[in-house]
């Protein structure tokens, strides 16, 4: 009884504990995001005013590289670190958000490509990764690790497979560092390339969804492009990210086989219970805004909701780079996961490039 | 197992949440577009 009463009491207190825990780090994203926001707006203004032709900086790319500044210069103190993990909670809400502007028919007709390029990229990479895992000498399970999470969805995917194959906490945070690191250097490099290329925003936002591993990074990336680029690559990433249950099924299966031990019992179960929900609950807004529930200025409160959302998102990206941890975590599974990355780069782009033909 | 021992091991263990990061995000979402649509949020501005 006693217990019983403790126990009650200490809920309400808990729920408040974990907002303080929150807040402090929440802020922090907040402040960099807007500050993201206000510099793009300042600098452009200053162009104007000054008839000045100066390039126009996204907000995206003001608040990630403030937040890198800080997360690599000062570092973030440790109070701040619970409310900055909730980046990734932003990013699904934003992308839950952005299905309002996505009609279902766009959905089915990209979502549908996509799924085929995600297919073959996916399939590609796996062999690919494995081998040159294999050829590098790294762990098997380090291996997998690296090829799930350059294959699929980033951390999510590594997080994922880590508990279904039950590698090491080492394995997975070599993985982890070296996928974030990448992602980081794709989030700069893909824009530039995009542009020298001269690539349309549906085929560099196809490209993004399917070339970059993380899908904060994706978004981010595809934001820098233009919004157009954006929106492609959350449904181009939206469907890999679809496919995440049926990868770690896979990995799952074979790891139990490989070490004898019990396999996954309710194969349906485990395939609920690895499925991004969030993705559901881009299909369901899609579909309610395709049924025209909203009205056009509900929609463009809808869609800057999202852009809220995202901009926090951003502002998680930057603060939780930090470089100095990335280079103590060793040479050689960047080096297999930069190769990996930049062979999947190339054929991702031969892959978007080969459907725009097919599709005119 | 005594009864004092249990409850210990009860408050130490860290509260789990029967949502998903993912359910949590979509249930927020909706309930914002919820708001939207039945005209409790009017605009957001960007």
């Amino acid at each position: 009884m006693a217990s019983s009463i403790a126990l009650s009491q200490s809920r309400p207190l808990g729920f408040f504990k974990r907002i303080a825990q929150i807040l402090p780090g929440l802020l922090l994203l907040a402040a960099v995001g807007y500050a993201g926001k206000f510099l793009e707006r300042s600098f452009t203004a200053y162009g104007k005013a000054h008839h000045l032709t100066l390039p126009n900086i996204e907000y995206v790319l003001w608040a990630i590289v403030i937040g890198l500044v800080i997360a690599n210069t000062t570092g973030v103190p440790a109070a701040f670190k619970p409310g900055l993990a909730t980046y990734e909670f932003w990013l699904k809400a934003g992308i839950v958000l952005l299905g309002s502007r996505f009609l279902l028919g766009d959905v089915l007709k990209l979502g549908g490509i996509s799924l085929v390029l995600v297919a073959i990229e996916i399939a590609v990479s796996l062999v690919f990764m494995t081998a040159l895992g294999r050829a590098f000498g790294l762990k098997p399970k380090l291996t997998t690790l690296l090829a799930v999470g350059s294959s699929i969805c980033g951390v999510s995917a590594i997080i994922a497979t880590k508990g279904a194959i039950d590698a090491d906490d080492e394995d997975s945070s070599f993985a982890i560092a070296a996928i974030l690191a990448l992602g980081a250097i794709a989030l700069f490099i893909f824009p530039l390339v995009g542009h020298w290329l001269g690539m349309s925003d549906q085929s560099y936002g196809l490209w993004a969804g399917l070339g970059i591993d993380n899908t904060a990074e994706v978004i981010a990336a595809g934001a820098l492009y233009s919004d157009a680029a954006a929106k492609v690559a959350v449904l181009a990433k939206t469907a890999r990210n679809a496919m995440i249950g049926f990868v770690v099924l896979g990995y799952a299966l074979h790891w139990a086989r490989k070490e004898g031990t019990e396999g996954v019992g309710n194969k349906a179960a485990f395939l609920w219970a690895k499925f991004p929900k969030f993705v559901l609950g881009f299909l369901v807004i899609s579909v309610v805004a395709t049924a025209h529930v909203f009205s056009k200025d509900q929609l463009t409160s809808l869609a800057n909701l999202s852009r809220w959302a995202f901009l926090l998102t951003f502002a998680g990206v930057g603060l939780r780079t930090n470089i100095g941890e990335m280079r103590k975590q060793g040479l050689r599974p960047f080096v297999v996961g930069a190769l990996g990355e930049v062979a999947i780069a190339f054929l991702t782009l031969g892959l978007v490039f080969g459907a725009e033909k097919l599709l005119r | 197992m005594t009864q004092q021992h249990e409850s210990r091991t009860k408050e130490n263990k860290p509260a789990t949440s029967r949502f998903s990061l993912d359910a949590w995000a979509v249930t927020l979402a909706l309930v914002l577009s919820l708001l939207v649509w039945i005209g409790w949020i009017k605009h957001i501005p960007w």
